[in-house]
């Protein structure tokens, strides 16, 4: 395939310049450059068939030349092959490829990895805030709260959690009542179960657990229901007709999801008391009665307007939280998806938080 | 490898060296056949019964008003929906009776320009041209980048090789997606609507390059518009569509001048009478 002159080297290529014989012309390139000749000829003459990864290769091997100062200088084209190049600027292919950026630095590469965070967490400020206006401002200024929206959303929300809601509730209410018998029957007082059962699953359990679920279904639909609707230019769209997002897509959501809470914790407390209750009469020789008496006890109203208060919090934040992130969305379909899973991380992180707060408020400084 | 010829371009003066070259003969063959295809999505028979051939090398140009059922053609002729009834065959291969291993073969040899682009978004533009050679070939990674910036070269979009679909502007999303439509070196490319929503003169410029590869490679292109003076630049034989039915089939000058009073209110952009839309409020006024 090569004859090698003294300073000048010559690589035929066969009759065939395809995909098929690009790899070996690629090494054959390769290894005449290693010589370092002056001049380096092609000689196409040759050249039956041909197909653009051929001719490519070629060109690779000319830029490589360039590179190298070597002169390279092309024999026997024919037509077919020179209406191939007319198409293109041989010059710009060899060219020298655009830079590539410089590595960041690792304070650049923290920086990176630390603003989106920033971003997203201040976008979902920004978002609470314009919402928290919408409501108690907005309605004294003529911008309507949109109610029939909010019924809507709130049938998505809560109606389709009911199901779950329901079962884990049951099971929870029943595996609490489970891991306390054990415990308490050491010590001849299964009657607490009541106790155990009631204050974990009201103050905490309940409004905890319907948080989780609601971030996993409606704060990452709501996520990408927003996110396909900035990539689709829709929320443009609105914008430019003179609605605004926030009053129209988010201030409903965000409600349905603070009623779609409360509402569900309500249920999720009764159902998983239940359980509890039910095991209790079931395998722990409770009557429901005394169970019922016991509860009575240990459960007070102010209990439960505190976990009430933390449910509204809770799915409040779920739906800021899904909004803000959904709206931000930046780079298509990639975009969407990372919006959706850092709205479900993003939420059930912040609800973790604000509960921890909510608790020592409640327990270290009202008692 | 696979059963696909693995080339497209042969050169006419010394005898075919590889046993699977493209013969001369079927040189004017029909490249591909549609027969009886008909296309009903529910209630609604979109497309009834059409025939047609298309030849090898030529530009063929679907055309019709709105919801006659073009695109769904195009669908069917590439191979991503099967009809309700008929066929489409790729030189004499039934494409929705092929196994699959056949009809990835035969999707190799075709390449689809989308309206709107379809370049992924998390790629950036010459990724997304590599993206078929990398899956389809075992080509060296170097050759793969270097055939990739010829292909955006030929489009015109070189200096916009490392930047992401979604800072690029709507023509220039279709010369990338026509870039990745060419990189296997297909022998049918099919554009969907290619001028739609582009300027003129960026219209221009992508029927331009439609011509080009079709006359440089003999690449055999199906061009689906509604764009009439587009489709009078490229076209070697036109198809015009009207409710789901061939209305006229032939040379462009054939059709365009065509006596159908149908084409010719198509042609002449006449709004049709019968689609109720004239004056029938006069018949209600009071004198």
């Amino acid at each position: 395939m090569t004859a090698t002159l003294a300073e000048s080297a010559t690589i035929a290529v066969g009759t065939c310049l395809d995909r098929t014989t690009a790899a070996q012309l690629l090494t054959e390139l390769d290894r005449q450059f290693r010589d370092r000749p002056q001049r380096l000829v092609l000689d196409l003459g040759q050249v039956a068939t041909f197909d653009s990864a051929g001719l490519s290769t070629v060109v690779e091997g000319m830029r490589r030349a360039r590179e190298q100062g070597v002169e390279v200088r092309l024999r026997g084209l024919s037509q077919p092959m020179l209406d191939f190049f007319s198409l293109v600027s041989i010059d710009r292919l060899a060219g020298k490829p655009p830079p590539v950026l410089d590595k960041p630095n690792p304070i650049e590469r923290l920086g990176a990895l630390v603003e989106p965070k920033l971003d997203g967490l201040v976008g979902v400020l920004r978002t609470a805030g314009e919402v928290l206006q919408a409501i108690t401002v907005g309605p004294f200024r003529g911008q309507k709260l949109r109610l029939d929206r909010t019924a809507m959303e709130i049938d998505h929300c809560a109606g389709g959690a009911l199901p779950i809601i329901l079962l884990i509730a049951f099971l929870l209410g029943l595996i609490l009542a489970m891991q306390a018998w054990v415990q308490l029957r050491i010590f001849g007082c299964e009657i607490y179960v009541a106790d155990m059962v009631g204050v974990s699953v009201m103050s905490e359990i309940g409004p905890l657990m319907t948080a989780i679920a609601l971030a996993a279904r409606s704060g990452s639909s709501n996520a990408a229901q927003l996110g396909s609707m900035v990539v689709g230019e829709e929320i443009d769209a609105l914008k430019q007709m003179g609605i605004r997002p926030t009053g129209f897509l988010v201030v409903p959501k965000v409600l349905a999801c603070a009623v779609s809470a409360i509402m569900l914790t309500v249920i999720f407390d009764v159902v998983g008391i239940c359980g509890g209750a039910l095991f209790a009469w079931g395998v722990a020789d409770i009557e429901f009665l005394a169970f019922a008496a016991q509860l009575k006890q240990a459960l007070h109203l102010s209990d439960f307007a505190f976990a009430t208060v933390k449910s509204l919090t809770f799915g409040a934040i779920v739906g800021v939280v899904g909004c803000s992130l959904g709206l931000r969305v930046q780079g298509g379909s990639e975009g969407v998806g990372r919006a959706t899973t850092n709205a479900v991380v993003l939420g059930i992180f912040l609800i973790i938080v604000i509960d921890a707060v909510f608790v020592t408020f409640q327990r270290l400084v009202l008692s | 490898m696979t059963t696909q010829e693995p080339f497209s371009f042969t050169i006419p003066q010394p005898p075919a060296q590889k046993p699977n070259a493209v013969p001369q003969r079927r040189q004017t063959d029909d490249l591909m056949r549609a027969v009886a295809l008909t296309s009903i999505f529910g209630e609604r028979m979109v497309l009834q019964g059409i025939d047609l051939a298309i030849r090898r090398g030529e530009v063929f140009v679907v055309m019709g008003p709105s919801g006659c059922g073009k695109t769904t053609l195009l669908r069917h002729l590439c191979g991503l929906l099967a009809p309700s009834l008929g066929a489409v065959t790729i030189d004499g291969q039934d494409v929705y009776r092929a196994s699959p291993d056949q009809l990835q073969a035969l999707r190799r040899r075709t390449g689809l320009s989308f309206q709107g682009g379809a370049l992924l978004g998390s790629l950036t533009v010459i990724e997304n041209v590599m993206l078929p050679l990398r899956e389809n070939t075992d080509l060296p990674e170097r050759v793969i980048e270097a055939t990739a910036r010829m292909k955006l070269e030929m489009v015109g979009l070189l200096h916009a090789a490392h930047l992401l679909p979604s800072s690029l502007s709507g023509g220039m999303k279709k010369r990338a997606a026509i870039a990745r439509a060419i990189a296997l070196d297909p022998e049918i490319v099919f554009f969907d609507e290619p001028s739609a929503g582009l300027d003129p003169i960026t219209a221009a410029e992508v029927d331009n390059l439609i011509c080009k590869l079709n006359k440089v490679f003999g690449i055999t292109m199906v061009v689906v518009t509604h764009d009439l003076p587009s489709a009078y630049e490229i076209a070697d034989r036109i198809v015009v569509l009207l409710d789901g039915k061939v209305a006229a089939l032939g040379p462009r000058d054939d059709v365009w001048n065509s006596p159908d009073p149908r084409i010719r209110d198509f042609i002449e952009r006449r709004m049709n009478e019968a689609s109720g839309r004239g004056m029938d409020v006069a018949t209600l006024m009071e004198i």
